[in-house]
């Protein structure tokens, strides 16, 4: 045992009254006895908020990861090492989170024990100290784990839910994503959720017997971190808090609640952060106060979805934070009033990997007592050599109900998706009868070999899995493979999108995700009843539900039932050869227009000239363009990759010109001047989108076919992108 | 690598002519002066965090100054540097065209440093370089990097090179060979791991378990119960214990229930799940 305190009080502000380690009883930690506390060796290596596997195992004097208890949770309580020193094989533990359970009696931790082996979980009986580890797969991580009720853990993984895919991997942080994943605490029947194309992250349940977690969602030009709900059993997923613009920051981690349906949470930037940032009182529905306490459990939209933030002047970006301003690694309330008290752990300074690793300085994250109202920190713990963090007081609390969904059996292991009624939507209002169908497509990353990027325009790899019609009553339903990010669109009968939902979701075999509409209420149970829609009746439209991964894919049928993948080489430059290029081959002019890159501090310049032949982009184009393989029409058709632009502060002249819009077939100009004809429920090429004949009839040539027009519509509303499994260079033998 | 730079900023000059940046902070706040001060104060974390920052910067003097780091001595550094060029596919080519020929004939560092770029940047076509390379005497830093490079680019070609490495006299490589197999796309066949899960080296060992496990390689049963109930490694017995019981024969249920009273608390409730899970 030893009590250790060693903290700069100048870096803390003391309130009157209840002095640092005086008797607190009639405090917020007044009916706590003891509170359990991480100490992790200080490091600098978890910078992204997605950072799971950092290792350190010991502190330069030797001192190892471990949990501590303290008691009781004031500065001169007794600090006591509950795991794991003196049991073999940990002698070089590194511990990264951990939970503890109902009945006070357990803690489940992520452990690493060495530097060639992964995170996995441990259980550790805290009568008699002993620590066995849960069977997980040895060659995986395992972090983030909570207990669930009817004895089961859920964590997050890199362990792949799909036989024989890669997992999905992050092209920023270049980690290998997390995915939910739970396990009964005897280690019987490991689930693993259904995958994200990027990171789940930092689960947590709440009182109504959902978890809620944080998503990173990662489609085209999105990139943020939200919070996200789903069932125990990682179905039914729903969206939690910061979408479509509603969050104050990039990310929102590290959820816990307050009170239903509050939440305090860290607000911060992805990446530089070390995880850590401003503390959000979040409220999902409308708020209500009972006897000084605060809920927000009815009511649950987008719409009523409030915060407020409880420490003013930390940065919500990757800001390095000021002198004892600071950041916040956790939070865990200990009230639900209005303002309430929180025990936190923060770092004073600049908490910002950059900064912090150019002077050689780790952040240094003690506990605290917060009390919101007077934004006065209380010191409970600071060991200057460890991260003091994820305080929890060691009390038994109530387990929420078992909770989970319908599985359909008669699916066969696919996923079942649609909605009441697509024209109930809170996202867009759509023209009666305007929507033909919804087309589904899924999504991938660099994992099944491809290069960094897809192409210029940051989308990454999508293969379309099928349209299913909207039915007379706005219902619809497909069957989709289980387990993949899934992205929707609602289509006209011209095959142009009218809305692309901007994240990607997923289901489990089996799992009917049949919604009331677009973004109904978070909380309440939509009673849904498929068997009166039409869509039931006439029966879910069949989208490769039970084909495996690396047949998913159209190698030489590209008509509008068959085309998955838009490979831009193999799909669309033979219609650009047969059709175009007698016109747009590069020779400057009406028809080919140029136009010209220059940078003003040394006055160098390129020019382009619009081309839709295949031949490779020059050098002078390779970084503008993005890669050498990319060809000259796709160069003509996506434009440059204007990040590489504005970041170079090149300057645009001539006639520069989007020719494909990412997401945006409609107002996309090579569509709107070629005219597209109708697709669905037949093509018919006397009926056009637009005013007008198009084009080739303005210019003579040959029209391109319903086909043809209906790839060149996939190209953009899929992102642009160069790159499909159809043209993926990983394939290829070497 | 003085040549490759000096290669790099030529063709930047002469053909691209573009990358001359701004000396004051440009797009997501990047600079090649923010990548020269992190790189001087020599931290890890600082490198890291300026070069993803300056993700999409073309700037002349960035070309040079993450060349350099290609030849760091941390992996982190390197790692993060060949990203910085994956995400250049023109400058890429350039540099793998030299790095390939290092791979072949470097000395250890240098085809260390080779595979690493070649790997991070899924370089395919360095894949028949990487199999005569393998067989080099380069030493196990540089073997271990190929194998590093072998399992990131994933492709079927080079399970090769991890064939060849599970047989190399250090176990450093033949671990990490083994454990790189699985993740080979397309992978259907643990059988030629199987005669790891006897290596003289507990890591291999328990590498082994792990792998022939997770892809259900059935002839390996026998062998997994042996370790499961005498190896000396707690690592490897509960791995074992784990393979079990992916294999799931009934079978292994006496060396299962010996393995449930284990003295590791690694080992006694992974053998009690594989156990209650036998056919």
């Amino acid at each position: 045992m030893k009590t250790t305190l060693a903290l700069g009080l100048s870096l803390v502000t003391l309130t009157g009254g209840v002095g640092c380690g005086g008797d607190d009883s009639s405090g917020p930690l007044g009916n706590v006895d003891s509170l359990i506390i991480l100490q992790r060796p200080k490091r600098n290596d978890m910078g992204d908020i997605f950072q799971y596997t950092s290792y350190v195992p010991k502190t330069p004097a030797g001192a190892n990861a471990r949990l501590v208890k303290l008691e009781p949770p004031t500065a001169d309580g007794t600090q006591t090492t509950i795991c794991c020193d003196n049991i073999p094989g940990f002698e070089n533990v590194d511990i990264s989170g951990y939970d503890i359970s109902f009945d006070a009696k357990q803690i489940v931790f992520a452990g690493k024990l060495s530097a060639n082996t992964k995170y996995g979980l441990f259980l550790l009986t805290l009568s008699d100290g002993s620590v066995e580890q849960i069977p997980t797969d040895p060659g995986r991580d395992y972090n983030s784990p909570i207990f669930l009720p009817g004895d089961k853990i859920m964590f997050t993984t890199n362990a792949i839910v799909e036989p024989g895919a890669p997992q999905h991997v992050d092209e920023y942080e270049r980690g290998t994503t997390l995915q939910l994943g739970r396990i009964g605490t005897d280690g019987s029947g490991e689930e693993l959720g259904p995958r994200n194309l990027s990171h789940r992250t930092f689960p947590t349940l709440v009182s109504d017997g959902r978890v809620m977690f944080t998503q990173w969602d990662h489609l085209g030009t999105a990139n943020a971190g939200h919070l996200m709900f789903a069932n125990q059993d990682m179905q039914a997923l729903r969206e939690g808090f910061g979408k479509e613009g509603t969050s104050p920051s990039n990310s929102t981690l590290k959820a816990q609640e307050i009170a239903p349906g509050r939440f305090v949470a860290i607000a911060t930037s992805r990446n530089r952060t070390i995880q850590a940032g401003a503390l959000l009182d979040i409220r999902l529905g409308e708020v209500v106060t009972t006897d000084g306490d605060v809920t927000a459990a009815e009511k649950q939209t987008e719409q009523n979805a409030t915060y407020k933030e409880l420490t003013p002047g930390v940065p919500m970006d990757m800001t390095p934070s000021a002198e004892t301003v600071g950041r916040y690694y956790d939070a865990f309330p200990l009230n639900a009033k209005a303002k309430p008290d929180l025990v936190v752990s923060w770092a004073d300074g600049p908490v910002e990997s950059g900064v912090l690793g150019s002077a050689g300085l780790e952040a240094n994250f003690g506990v605290f007592l917060l009390d919101t109202a007077n934004n006065q920190r209380r010191p409970i713990l600071d060991d200057p050599a460890m991260w003091d963090i994820f305080p929890r007081p060691l009390q038994t609390r109530t387990a929420p109900p078992v909770t989970g969904s319908a599985t359909d059996t008669n699916l066969g292991g696919k996923t079942m998706i649609g909605s009441m009624d697509v024209y109930k939507s809170s996202l867009k209002t759509f023209d009666a009868g305007s929507i033909y169908g919804v087309r589904v497509s899924e999504g991938f990353s660099s994992e099944e070999g491809f290069p960094e990027m897809f192409g210029t325009t940051m989308f990454e790899g999508m293969a379309t899995l099928g349209v299913a019609p909207v039915r007379a009553d706005g219902s619809w339903l497909a069957t989709v493979p289980a387990n993949v990010p899934l992205r929707v669109q609602t289509i006209d009968k011209f095959g142009l999108a009218s809305f692309s939902e901007p994240v990607w979701f997923s289901g489990r075999a089996g799992e009917s995700r049949v919604c009331g509409g677009c973004h109904e209420s978070r909380s309440e149970t939509v009673n849904i009843n498929p068997g009166v829609t039409d869509a039931f009746q006439i029966g879910p439209t069949p989208m490769y539900g039970d084909v495996v991964r690396e047949n998913r894919k159209s190698m030489t049928d590209f008509s509008r039932d068959k085309i998955m993948g838009v490979a831009w080489n193999k799909v669309l430059q033979p219609m650009f050869d047969a059709k175009c290029i007698s016109c747009h081959n590069g020779t400057p002019g009406a028809a080919n227009p140029s136009y010209t890159v220059t940078d003003p501090m040394t006055g160098t310049a390129v020019t382009w000239t619009f081309d839709l032949r295949g031949t490779q982009i020059p050098a002078a184009f390779a970084e503008l363009g993005g890669d050498p393989a990319f060809t000259a029409s796709y160069l003509s058709m996506a434009g440059l990759d204007m990040q590489a632009i504005e970041e170079g502060d090149l300057m645009v002249s001539g006639t520069y010109k989007v020719y494909l819009n990412p997401e945006d077939a409609r107002g996309s100009l090579a569509i709107t001047k070629l005219n597209p004809p109708q697709q669905f429920p037949t093509q018919n090429a006397s009926v056009r989108a637009f005013p007008g004949a198009g084009h080739m009839a303005a210019v003579g040539g040959p029209d391109l076919t319903p086909d043809e027009y209906y790839a060149l519509i996939l190209a953009a509303d899929n992102g642009v992108s160069f790159y499909a499994r159809e043209n993926n260079p990983g394939l290829d033998r070497y | 690598m003085k040549n490759i730079i000096t290669k790099i900023a030529a063709a930047a000059t002469l053909s691209l002519g573009l990358f001359a940046a701004s000396p004051a902070l440009a797009g997501k706040g990047g600079s090649a002066g923010l990548i020269r001060s992190a790189i001087h104060s020599g931290s890890v974390d600082a490198i890291t965090a300026e070069i993803e920052r300056a993700e999409s910067l073309m700037c002349e003097e960035c070309v040079g100054l993450v060349t350099n780091l290609l030849e760091d001595n941390r992996y982190e550094v390197r790692e993060v540097a060949a990203w910085w060029f994956a995400k250049r596919p023109g400058l890429k080519d350039m540099l793998a065209e030299q790095f390939t020929a290092e791979l072949a004939t470097g000395s250890t560092i240098k085809a260390r440093n080779a595979a690493d770029f070649l790997g991070r940047t899924k370089t395919y076509k360095a894949l028949p370089t990487l199999r005569a390379a393998i067989s080099r005497d380069v030493g196990a830093d540089a073997k271990v990097a190929m194998v590093r490079a072998v399992k990131y680019m994933a492709h079927p070609d080079g399970s090769p090179v991890l064939v060849t490495a599970m047989a190399d006299g250090s176990p450093v490589v033949r671990a990490a060979a083994v454990n790189a197999w699985r993740d080979i796309r397309g992978q259907n066949s643990a059988a030629v791991v199987v005669g790891l899960l006897a290596d003289p080296d507990a890591t291999v060992r328990a590498e082994a378990a792990t792998v022939v496990g997770a892809m259900g390689e059935a002839s390996a049963r026998a062998q997994l119960e042996t370790i499961v109930v005498s190896d000396t490694d707690a690592m490897a017995r509960r791995n074992a214990a784990w393979a079990l019981g992916k294999l799931g024969s009934a079978a292994s249920r006496q060396a299962l229930t010996t393995a449930t009273a284990d003295k590791s608390g690694l080992v006694r409730m992974v053998a009690r799940a594989s156990l209650a899970s036998l056919k």
